[in-house]
């Protein structure tokens, strides 16, 4: 694959992985309650995780 | 010195003295160190201390006391105005196991930090590369304008928003109802789905400006020859963005970034309890309006503080992993 075309893929695919994160974020926040709750904090860590992987190639 | 020029910074005199160090001749006295060096750092260490001594008594008085009493106090079942405290362990925390209300202020309080945060920096981010990178007329209005909120007491903001969402006379439902749009009118602040946005707006409204200035001042230290370099390589303004900028700012962007976390908590409390006071039915409560809640109005101190080590614990944990996320070398230029 060409290194062009793996770079928007990964852009392409962080990009959607922190919008999905945000979006689990909201949707569970009209449920109330412990597993709705922990289903938020993972997306949190998730939308972590995009940011630590984005930042890992300039460490 | 006299003769040089005005200006000119004073020549370092050559040193005629003895030499400290392997080329010195032997017996010779030392600059430095000796029988008399020891009193001295121990003089100069007691000077430091002395120096220090006011602020670390002041830091240890409203600081560390205070948050180590938050943290005892979550142990104990007070009222918070009559003399008998009780011990209960670990109880406080175990109710809070069984709080709807508590897991639902949690719940806000995360939809808040990460929708906010994402918003504010996201497009802090995008305008100031907008206002730094091209030449737009009467873009110091702009920058005016989007910075005037920062300005503003928050209670103000509260104001200013609770007019704008109001029911009947409000900017937003008046517009609509001037449009012919009575359809889309809400009740901003009564709506148990839209209060926490409308919340969220006010505070991203209210952050905006700040960071897009401190973004830009990180931006408008950038060389412009580096990005005059990657236009002749034929690079994009999005590339220059992504490849220049960002690695340039980085380190600006991580320290607000970990600053917004721990100030985004402290915003919502304050506009909650001025714009919706936590309502309606506690949909928009979030974790400190509920902390107050319990400490003061509710009587439950030691419920309350334990809601606070949570907070506590919460924004710590967040900020530190903020802070391992974004970590890099810092690029110098």
């Amino acid at each position: 694959m060409k290194e062009s075309t793996r770079s928007v893929l990964l852009v392409t695919a962080r990009t959607l992985a922190a919008s999905v994160c945000v979006g689990v974020v909201v949707v569970a926040r009209a449920t109330v309650g412990w597993g709705s709750l922990a289903i938020m904090l993972v997306a949190l860590v998730g939308l972590l995780a995009v940011l630590a992987s984005y930042n890992r190639r300039f460490r | 010195m006299p003769g040089d020029p005005p200006g000119t910074l004073p020549r370092t005199r050559p040193r005629t003295g003895p030499r400290t160090g392997p080329g010195r001749a032997a017996g010779a006295a030392p600059r430095h160190g000796g029988a008399g060096s020891a009193p001295r750092r121990r003089g100069n260490g007691l000077f430091v201390l002395a120096c220090l001594l006011p602020a670390l008594v002041l830091f240890a008085l409203f600081m560390v006391v205070p948050t180590v009493n938050v943290f005892r106090m979550s142990f104990y079942t007070w009222s918070g105005f009559s003399p008998d405290m009780r011990f209960v362990g670990l109880d406080n925390f175990t109710a809070l196991l069984d709080d709807a209300q508590f897991v639902r202020a949690f719940q806000n309080t995360v939809a808040l930090l990460v929708v906010v945060t994402v918003v504010t920096m996201g497009m802090g981010l995008f305008l100031a590369a907008i206002m730094t990178r091209q030449r737009l007329r009467g873009r110091t209005l702009y920058r005016f304008v989007l910075y005037v909120p920062s300005v503003l007491s928050v209670v103000v903001i509260a104001a200013i928003f609770s007019a704008v969402f109001d029911q009947e006379n409000g900017l937003i439902n008046g517009t609509l109802r001037a449009l012919s749009l009575d359809g889309l009118r809400q009740v901003w602040l009564g709506d148990q789905d839209l209060v926490l946005w409308s919340v969220a707006i006010a505070m991203v409204w209210q952050s905006l400006g700040y960071y897009m200035v401190l973004y830009m001042s990180g931006m408008a230290s950038i060389p412009e020859d580096v990005y005059e370099a990657s236009a002749l390589d034929g690079a994009s303004p999005g590339r220059q963005f992504f490849a220049i900028t960002l690695p340039l700012i980085w380190q600006n962007l991580r320290t607000t970034l970990t600053f917004f976390v721990m100030s985004a908590v402290n915003l919502s409390f304050v506009l909650v309890r001025a714009m919706t006071g936590g309502g309606p039915d506690g949909s928009s409560e979030v974790l400190l309006s509920y902390m107050y809640k319990q400490a003061y109005t509710n009587s439950s101190y030691g419920y309350g503080m334990a809601i606070g080590v949570v907070i506590f614990a919460f924004s710590f944990l967040v900020s530190l992993l903020v802070s391992r996320a974004t970590r890099r070398e810092p690029l110098q230029f």
